[in-house]
């Protein structure tokens, strides 16, 4: 009995420390496999810097670290194209556009979420649509709406087609939903109309979607290459990702100065990352795109 | 002077009516507790009051003005929310402060009204903090500050109690009621809770399905309740109520030995009825030749009193026991049910019916069989 009621417990020992040490391989292997997977994404950033400080003739090189590093390829860059002018215009594009789908997103997810009027239901589920159609369906439609307008090769036909985005609205009526109903009724109650509800008990309190937002915006319209690829005519008007491609020639890629340039694109997104990670990290999972 | 009058108020869901006809008259500076069971339309009727529901049909007027297309916030009304409903970005302050702010109070009358409040409610050491860093009292302080700060006529309250802890609930239902004599503002309650709706009540409306069963004061509706579903409702342990009938100008339970627990007037429709007969208004007898015979299933110890649930043929009848420990468990017992304390109601339709009752008569006991003397209720 004794025997029993003592050994029960040291079994029951051992197969805790044998499930405590599997836990333990457990949380060792997953951080290992997210170290390489890790590496596996950084390794392009970290060559892409790399080769932007290898000299021309040392483009190809396969050592880990540059023989002779060199600025030479961010001189090269910096006279060949305007990138200062370039990157302000990106700065510019991506800015507006992010306060104006946020602007129309919480407009519209606010008239969803608050009011119920005719085909309410049937224009939701068009503006989801409007996320499945990919842009070559647009392309030729909107092209032809800028080039008629006369806004060819400006920063405005840059923006005017990102007004308002599907994600914004959609993002923004499910945070709105999730909203309490009596804190709006509370508002109604002590004498606030609509507008002034939504600006100030509605949106201060969707900050953190908002936020995530913002960044996801940001970050998707400074990436943009193929729209103002087909507008833009000349290097003043054009945004940074199109100066990038401008050392893609036919006579060859100028591989240095293309990383080059490519590195300082990056810089104000890497600083956005640093600045906002927390919200940045937050704002993939809550749209669900990694 | 704020006097409301609901006449024939109706709610209709698409189509589906919830509310058939309230009528009521709430007189300036009561305390009306509109009480009944979850989805009877008691919180529908207050927010058609609040003006946050639309009226379907019928009138509100407050002051004989009618308010059914009147705005929330140009009712007069002040509303406290069961979930308290305050800003979560806001402090303590710019909660309270916010429907001033909108009304377009100068900043010096605005704090000045703050700190009013907030001195009423004790809630000057928390100006400064948001709701999340507030306890759940303290949250309800706020949001009654909320309603106090705008010096509404109506104060509306839809269950403000229902999140807090039963301790915490006793003592806000008490500043509750002491800020009411303080402020003598005409207030509206909305509980599902009978405790709160008998302590806080000048005025009871116990509804039932869309309809208010009774109007009328706490005692007046625990003492004569109007229907079966009020004298079940009301009271813990509920009313219990017995199959009865009326025969030969008695009144019997229905199923037991013939035992006439009362004797009716001359005229009164024979029939089946319901006896209805509150828990300590049952008696012990003293006496084993006298009163029902019943055998005690369990006895609940709640400090204070005893309360015996007995099996009685189909039913289980509840009965407040004394202090005195007489009356265990598994025992048998005899219970008196005093004719004075019994109500009546049409077991079909549930309406309280007002007879006259008597005790039985020694004269009964003669007419009645050997063995009925048992049952018979000592004069």
């Amino acid at each position: 009995m004794t025997t029993d009621a003592l050994a029960l417990p040291r079994r029951a020992r051992r197969a805790s420390s044998a499930s405590g040490w599997l836990k333990g391989f457990d949380l060792a292997g997953g951080h290992v496999v997210m170290a390489l997977l890790s590496l596996f994404c950084l390794f392009p950033v970290y060559w892409m810097i790399v080769t932007s400080l290898r000299p021309a003739n040392k483009v190809f090189e396969r050592s880990l670290w540059p023989t002779a590093a060199s600025l030479d390829n961010y001189t090269y860059a910096l006279n060949a194209i305007p990138i200062g002018q370039m990157l302000v215009n990106t700065l510019i594009v991506a800015a507006i556009v992010t306060v104006v789908q946020l602007i129309t997103g919480l407009l519209a997810a606010y008239a969803f979420a608050r009011w119920r009027f005719p085909f309410d239901k049937l224009v939701h589920v068009l503006i989801a649509l409007t996320w499945l159609v990919p842009l070559q369906v647009v392309m030729i439609p909107n092209y032809l709406l800028i080039a008629n307008a006369g806004l060819l090769d400006s920063l405005t036909a840059l923006i005017l087609p990102h007004f308002a985005s599907a994600l914004a609205v959609l993002m923004l009526l499910q945070a709105m939903r999730s909203f309490p109903n009596e804190v709006l009724e509370a508002a109604r109650m002590d004498g606030a109309g609509s507008w002034r509800v939504l600006w100030e008990v509605v949106t201060p309190n969707l900050r953190g979607t908002i936020a995530s937002l913002a960044i996801l915006i940001f970050i998707s319209t400074w990436n943009e290459y193929f729209w103002p690829l087909l507008l833009t005519r000349t290097p003043e008007h054009s945004v940074i990702q199109i100066g990038i491609q401008m050392f893609m020639t036919s006579e060859g890629t100028q591989w240095g100065p293309l990383m080059a340039a490519s590195t300082l694109a990056s810089l104000p997104i890497f600083i956005l990352y640093i600045v906002l990670q927390q919200q940045v990290v937050s704002s993939f999972m809550k749209s669900g795109i990694r | 002077m704020t006097h409301l009058t609901l006449n024939s108020l109706r709610k209709a869901y698409d189509g589906k009516e919830v509310l058939h006809g309230i009528d009521a008259e709430i007189e300036n500076g009561q305390f009306v507790v509109i009480v009944g069971p979850s989805g009877c339309g008691k919180s529908t009727l207050l927010r058609m009051i609040a003006g946050l529901e639309d009226i379907t049909s019928g009138m509100f007027m407050i002051d004989g003005e009618l308010m059914n297309d009147v705005e929330p916030a140009d009712r007069g009304c002040a509303m406290v929310f069961q979930n308290y409903a305050l800003y979560p970005h806001m402090t303590v302050r710019r909660n309270m402060d916010y429907p001033l702010k909108i009304a377009g109070l100068s900043k010096e009358e605005r704090r000045r009204r703050v700190d009013e409040a907030a001195a009423i409610l004790g809630l000057e050491p928390y100006l400064d903090r948001r709701p999340a860093h507030l306890s759940g009292g303290q949250r309800q302080r706020v949001a009654m500050g909320r309603a106090i700060v705008r010096e509404p006529s109506v104060f509306l309250f839809d269950e403000p109690l229902s999140n807090l802890d039963a301790k915490l609930r006793v003592q806000m239902r008490i500043e509750i009621k002491k800020l009411h004599r303080r402020l003598k503002a005409t207030s509206i309650f909305v509980t599902h809770d009978q405790v709160e709706a008998m302590t806080l009540a000048d005025l009871l409306i116990v509804m039932n399905g869309g309809r208010i069963e009774q109007i009328g004061t706490p005692s007046v509706v625990y003492h004569e309740p109007a229907s079966m579903f009020v004298a079940g409702f009301l009271g813990s342990p509920a009313m219990n109520l017995l199959p009865a009938e009326i025969r030969d100008g008695q009144l019997r339970l229905t199923g037991m030995p013939a035992s006439p627990l009362a004797e009716v007037a001359a005229g009164i429709a024979e029939g089946p009825v319901t006896v209805g007969i509150r828990p300590e208004a049952i008696l012990l007898s003293g006496n084993q030749s006298e009163g029902l015979p019943v055998t005690i299933d369990l006895v609940e110890e709640l400090g204070g009193s005893r309360i015996a649930y007995c099996a009685l043929a189909d039913t289980a009848l509840a009965v407040v026991l004394p202090t005195d420990g007489r009356g265990q468990e598994g025992r048998e017992v005899r219970l008196l049910l005093p004719a004075e304390a019994l109500h009546i109601f049409e077991t079909a339709s549930g309406v309280r019916r007002d007879y006259t009752l008597a005790p039985v008569s020694p004269a009964t006991e003669v007419r009645n069989a050997a063995g009925l003397r048992d049952m018979v209720i000592p004069v």
